[in-house]
């Protein structure tokens, strides 16, 4: 039993992204060869003979000196590693040496002695099902397939509970409450016997809150945030400081948008939720020892109104400003204060033509897609005018998970699996109140997911794979992050004790996993020139 | 020297298709860029350049899987592959340690290749492997993602295999009905398939039943060169001095490749005369060039009265069973079906 993602079949705009993403020279995906998509890479049947030899010309190239390469290898910042084609093309640029004339395209028939153009490689065994070689790679649909379960179950009590769980969700789904509440007393008696010091039993507790205030609040209930905007930075600041997975979405913006200003004197930083800017001072340090001397930045911070007529915004751009006074930054600070990101309007940041801007939003996006897939959705609008300040790079970052979906029993399950593997990753943690306070964090995420509905469930993670069609079919094409980011963020991870965290790469993103689960995405894009685009306008 | 590259070139274009070719030049001349003379290993490119999958919950093509830690200290990650059943085509989420419910279930523990360097449990190529074995085999797989050289030497890689082999014969969710026993197979391929050994030999001195042991171009090797190795040096993806660098990252600092790692009936090996080692499986492709350090691995089993089917596979390079479009594929996977339903 297939599950479709009803999104991605629904608005009109998405079919006509296809034709606007392959302008942008995407190749169409049935002529992908099917057995090499299956062992990670991307290339077209009808290229598969150049890439070969190709990479017989890397292979002669490497052999004329093999020591040097390890090096130069270490050396070289690497794309995308599974479009075969540009992966080989990199490396020929990096190592080869200009192309030998065509003599290692023919080889001479020993028989006849007649030249034969290139047909050394065999073909497919006569009864070996041909139909395999190309099968149309329906990447859409495998992917929005996709469950990860990372567990370390072992008692039967834990497995028991989270048979409750699934039940009691799938009670909540179907409106049989009076059942759903007699389990969630059911469970919370089953929670005083098991460990809950990790796995499952740990992250149990939230969801049976969660679950119960859904029940007894009724649908729709439940309040955006458990508290104030005040509390949720520090919430927000416990959890940075807790755990890598902020610190490598800042890492890797940065790292990206350093490399976008390159050669620019004038820079524009549009941070889409400023908190206490804990972002900005490697920013601003990297900057200021950039070759050639540091741009003038000009930082804009969106955040909520503060209540009683403090203005935290103007405060974090203060101590921003002294930092960079201290290096010898030129930096201009403005606060842009909304209640929603939807709010704000691209006046408001006062863009200047001559700058080269930067949008950076980390776990922003997913808030804006609200429940309804309208046409001028808050998202489709905002990514409209983003688009529109032509920024030389966007850096998004996003939780990789799939919380958005319409089924509230697929959305539980799958919340279930990602929040215990989070909070396992949390056990590494040894520092006190950080941990304690960063449960808390994820608790409220939790809530929101579960709990809520509506405009107050903001809490819509979609994974890599849908941004990725959605900021596509939003005119934006991918900038790749490479393998020197990789490292760097690899590197980070050795600083934190634990043994679990991994990074990996995928098509260009970097995510950041606990035990092979990955559980945070980022990814770079530059708006695709307005006539490159062939898409009818939204 | 152009020239005898050419002539390599050449010649294993011959002998797969197109599409192989590409797939395995492309790590070799990847892992080419990874290996550093000093010995020492560029680890982040390499995780950089792996292809991998996540586990997925949901079946695809009657298979899904999920990810188990069973070694919180050492991280040791397996991920396991489950078939679904008439009964229930869509596994309930709480369920996925369901116990199995035919009357005899094979447990194929899987240990993958990457000459016990390169590759994950979640690599690309191994993920879809793993997913075969089970269709073909009606079996749980259960892939280990033992800890790699050259970070972890001998003995890691066993160690990790033993936890594992315990992990699975203690599940009570992998008990066949018949005698409420988990029917355990090791298997693995290149340097898997040298773990599948070792860790059969530790399961026997533990008394761990185990009811045979699957090597797809297992590694071995030796101090001395053979006449394989001479011969078919460099011509077919594999050199020589490669596989010099993979022991040397593995094997203990000091040690030679007779070490009984390396070697298990070598001069530091041991006679398996009169143990109760398991029947095994062992495939041997006639185009790479360790091959007469496989085939003596055979004769050491035979030796010691073991029993043992060798599949020698003529035309066949090392990979052959990543891709399911040679016949080498389709003969050695015929093999193995046969080689675990033997014992219903």
């Amino acid at each position: 039993m297939l599950r479709y993602d009803s999104t991605s079949s629904s608005a009109g705009s998405s079919s006509g992204s296809l034709s606007s993403s392959s302008s942008s020279s995407k190749p169409p995906q049935q002529d992908i060869d099917g057995l090499l998509a299956g062992a990670g890479y991307k290339v077209r049947s009808s290229e598969l003979r150049q890439v070969a030899q190709r990479l017989e010309r890397l292979e002669t190239a490497m052999g004329n000196s093999p020591a040097d390469f390890s090096q130069l290898a270490s050396d070289a910042i690497l794309y995308n590693p599974s479009d075969l084609a540009c992966w080989v093309d990199s490396l020929l640029t990096e190592f080869a040496e200009p192309p030998p004339t065509c003599s290692s395209d023919f080889i001479v028939d020993p028989v006849n002695n007649q030249t034969v153009v290139n047909s050394a490689w065999t073909t497919a065994e006569p009864h070996t099902p041909q139909v395999h070689q190309n099968i149309t790679y329906d990447e859409q649909q495998s992917l929005d397939n996709q469950l990860t379960v990372v567990t370390a179950m072992e008692e039967d009590s834990g497995i028991r509970l989270v048979h409750m769980l699934m039940t009691c969700a799938e009670c909540v789904q179907s409106g049989d409450l009076s059942l759903a509440t007699s389990l969630i007393g059911d469970m919370q008696g089953l929670l005083t016997h098991v460990n809950t010091v990790c796995g499952i039993g740990k992250v149990a507790g939230h969801f049976i809150d969660a679950l119960s205030r859904r029940i007894f609040q009724g649908m729709g209930g439940g309040s955006v945030n458990g508290g104030s905007a005040f509390e949720n930075e520090i919430l927000h600041h416990h959890f940075y400081e807790a755990c890598p997975y902020l610190k490598f979405a800042h890492f890797t913006a940065n790292q990206a948008i350093l490399e976008a200003f390159d050669g620019h004197d004038c820079v524009h930083v549009v941070d889409f939720n400023l908190m206490h800017g804990l972002q900005w001072p490697a920013l601003i340090q990297a900057l200021a020892l950039r070759p050639g001397g540091p741009p003038l930045l000009r930082l804009t911070g969106i955040g909520p109104p503060s209540p009683d007529g403090r203005d935290s915004l103007r405060e974090i751009g203060l101590r921003l400003a002294e930092l960079a006074r201290s290096v010898n930054v030129r930096f201009a600070f403005r606060g842009v204060a909304a209640s929603r990101l939807e709010d704000v309007k691209p006046w408001m940041l006062q863009v200047n033509p001559k700058e080269a801007v930067a949008v950076n939003s980390i776990m922003q996006l997913h808030r804006l897609l609200g429940s309804e897939q309208t046409r001028n959705s808050p998202i489709d609008t905002v990514l409209s005018w983003i688009r529109g300040l032509n920024p030389k790079i966007m850096t998004v970052v996003e939780q990789e998970a799939n919380h958005n979906q319409p089924g509230f029993l697929d959305r539980f399950t799958e919340a279930l699996y990602y929040y215990s593997t989070m909070f396992d990753s949390l056990e590494a943690c040894r520092v006190q109140p950080e941990k304690a306070l960063a449960e808390i964090y994820i608790q409220r995420e939790i809530g929101n997911v579960v709990s809520c509905e509506g405009s107050a469930r903001v809490e819509r993670h979609e994974p890599l794979a849908k941004w990725r069609r959605r900021l596509s079919g939003a005119g934006f094409r991918a900038l790749h992050l490479g393998s020197n980011a990789f490292k760097q963020a690899s590197m980070l991870l050795t600083l934190f004790s634990a043994e679990g965290y991994s990074v990996e790469e995928n098509e260009g993103c970097l995510s950041l996993g606990w035990h092979s689960r990955p559980l945070i995405a980022a990814s770079a894009w530059q708006a695709v020139p307005a006539w490159d685009n062939r898409m009818s306008s939204s | 020297m152009a020239r005898s590259n050419e002539v390599n070139l050449n010649e294993c274009k011959m002998v797969v298709p197109l599409n192989t070719w590409v797939l395995i030049s492309n790590f070799k001349l990847a892992y080419n860029l990874l290996r550093r003379p000093d010995g020492t290993f560029n680890r982040h490119l390499a995780e950089f350049l792996d292809r991998k999958v996540p586990a997925n919950a949901n079946p695809v093509d009657g298979v899904f899987s999920f990810d188990v830690l069973i070694d919180r200290g050492t991280s040791l990650l397996s991920r396991i592959y489950r078939p679904t059943t008439a009964e229930e085509p869509q596994p309930n989420i709480a369920e996925l340690e369901k116990p199995v419910t035919a009357a005899v279930v094979p447990v194929i523990i899987f240990f993958h290749g990457g000459s016990f360097t390169h590759s994950s449990a979640n690599s690309a190529i191994y993920d879809t492997l793993c997913r075969r074995l089970v269709s073909l085999c009606k079996a749980v797989v259960v892939s280990v993602n033992y800890r790699r050289a050259p970070e972890n030497r001998y003995p890691c890689a066993y160690d990790d295999g033993w936890t594992a082999l315990k992990w699975v014969n203690s599940r009570p969710w992998l008990q066949s009905q018949k005698d409420s026993k988990v029917h355990i197979y090791l298997a693995g391929d290149s340097s898997g398939g040298n773990i599948a050994h070792h860790v059969a030999l530790r399961a026997i001195e533990s008394g761990i039943d185990i009811l045979g042991s699957i090597l797809l171009n297992p590694m071995f090797g030796g101090q001395e060169r053979t006449e394989s190795e001479k011969r078919l040096d460099g011509k077919y993806f594999v050199t020589l001095r490669d596989r010099d660098w993979y022991w040397r990252a593995y094997l203990p600092e000091g040690e030679d490749r007779d070490h009984p790692a390396c070697n298990p009936f070598g001069p530091n090996g041991r006679s398996l005369e009169g143990i109760k080692f398991p029947k095994s499986l062992v495939v041997v492709a006639g185009l790479d060039l360790i091959q007469d350090w496989q085939l003596a691995y055979v004769e050491g089993l035979k030796k010691a009265g073991q029993e043992v089917k060798l599949l020698y596979m003529e035309q066949a390079t090392i990979g052959f069973y990543l891709l399911p479009n040679n016949h080498h594929f389709h003969t050695v996977m015929d093999e193995i079906s046969k080689f675990v339903s033997s014992d219903c």
